[in-house]
């Protein structure tokens, strides 16, 4: 039996994790790179927009009755004045959108590797092409401000 | 001086903790720094990144995604934070906000994965941190033996040290909720581990083999 008292083993243990965890953190580094492209992100994930959260991914739910096509993913958007339910294609990586109630409207793609923008038709529909794999945003120009959906990775 | 005035003036020097001279400055606090991520302030967005990055990092990987999938998704528990900044009401709060956020966008990562390549996509996979231990060079002689004794514990022990040891803490239930297992499992088991742990790198040390439990 060890003769030392419980709190001498506690700070025992806790220097043993601690070499632990710096030698875990040594093994499996974060790459210099994708911390800066984090900490870089706050300036342009602009928060003067309102948040269209996330309410429905085919990749985690699928809707009673609607059956995602093989190959696409579909997204539902929703802020209190617009909706916006994206398509992903995956294999040819095409984004295909449409803002609910229809109108035409400036629509930029953003992400840490893009930075487009296109309008929407009378009907609301849209499209992205070539779109790199990674987190994406939405950037909805309504005449009432900006609506930006909720960072999500595709 | 007010916190925006001071933040513009050393912001950057605060950021690196660099002294001031004579100066005093006091470090912003956590509300602080959300205000000013929630701002698009980049020295703001520096901070949370480098206090959370490891928490963040340690839940993504508990996942096993790969490096490519694991960084989009570190990308993206960062990019919710600035969308949430100014809606973190109780900042102490935040690394259990941030341990769930990487949590649901891993398993959204994975549905996804799974749905596209439903055959080929196991969960299962090896573990690409604990195959980065196998080529880590690790220069402290103490932090490497601690390491070489980790490599030999049970899975079960692994998993659980690995999210114990983050840093900052995660809270015990976030650790069990990442685990599928209750509260009660943590605490006896984390006391098993670290005692196997030891009895791993005392058997390892020569000439203490008649001597198990002298420390």
């Amino acid at each position: 039996m060890s003769t030392t008292g419980s709190n001498q083993e506690d700070r025992d243990d806790e220097r043993l994790l601690a070499l632990l965890g710096a030698g875990l953190a040594a093994a499996d580094p974060i790459p210099e790179w994708v911390s800066r492209g984090a900490a870089e992100s706050v300036t342009w994930a602009r928060i003067d927009a309102e948040l269209a959260e996330l309410v429905f991914d085919s990749a985690v739910e699928d809707l009673a009755g609607v059956r995602s096509e093989a190959g696409a993913r579909l997204l539902s958007f929703r802020a209190p004045e617009i909706e916006v339910e994206v398509t992903v294609e995956e294999g040819v990586r095409r984004l295909i959108g449409q803002v609910v109630p229809p109108q035409e409207l400036d629509i930029e793609l953003v992400g840490p590797a893009i930075a487009v923008a296109t309008r929407s038709d009378p009907l609301g529909r849209f499209t992205f092409d070539q779109v790199p794999a990674g987190p994406l945003s939405l950037r909805c120009l309504t005449v009432g401000g900006v609506v930006q959906t909720q960072w999500v990775v595709v | 001086m007010t916190f925006a005035l001071r933040s513009l003036l050393y912001g950057s020097r605060i950021r690196r903790g660099l002294p001031f001279g004579s100066m005093e400055v006091e470090s912003p606090s956590l509300a602080e720094i959300l205000a000013a991520a929630a701002r698009g302030e980049q020295w703001a967005g520096e901070q949370l990144v480098r206090r959370y990055e490891r928490l963040v990092w340690s839940v993504v990987r508990h996942f096993r995604l790969e490096s490519n999938t694991a960084w989009d998704v570190y990308n993206t528990v960062f990019l919710r934070l600035w969308e949430h900044a100014d809606r973190i009401r109780q900042p102490e709060a935040l690394p259990g906000w941030l341990a769930a956020t990487a949590r649901n966008e891993a398993m959204r990562t994975i549905r996804n994965q799974r749905r596209q390549v439903p055959t080929e996509f196991e969960y299962d996979l090896a573990d690409p941190a604990l195959s980065s231990l196998d080529e880590a060079i690790i220069e402290d002689e103490e932090v490497a033996s601690v390491v070489t004794a980790f490599k030999q514990l049970e899975e079960r022990c692994q998993e659980l040290l690995k999210l114990l040891v983050v840093e900052p803490k995660l809270d015990y239930e976030t650790v069990a909720s990442l685990l599928g297992k209750p509260m009660g499992y943590l605490g006896p088991t984390r006391g098993r581990c670290v005692e196997k742990l030891r009895r791993i790198m005392e058997r390892r040390r020569p000439g203490d083999d008649d001597a198990p439990d002298r420390r």
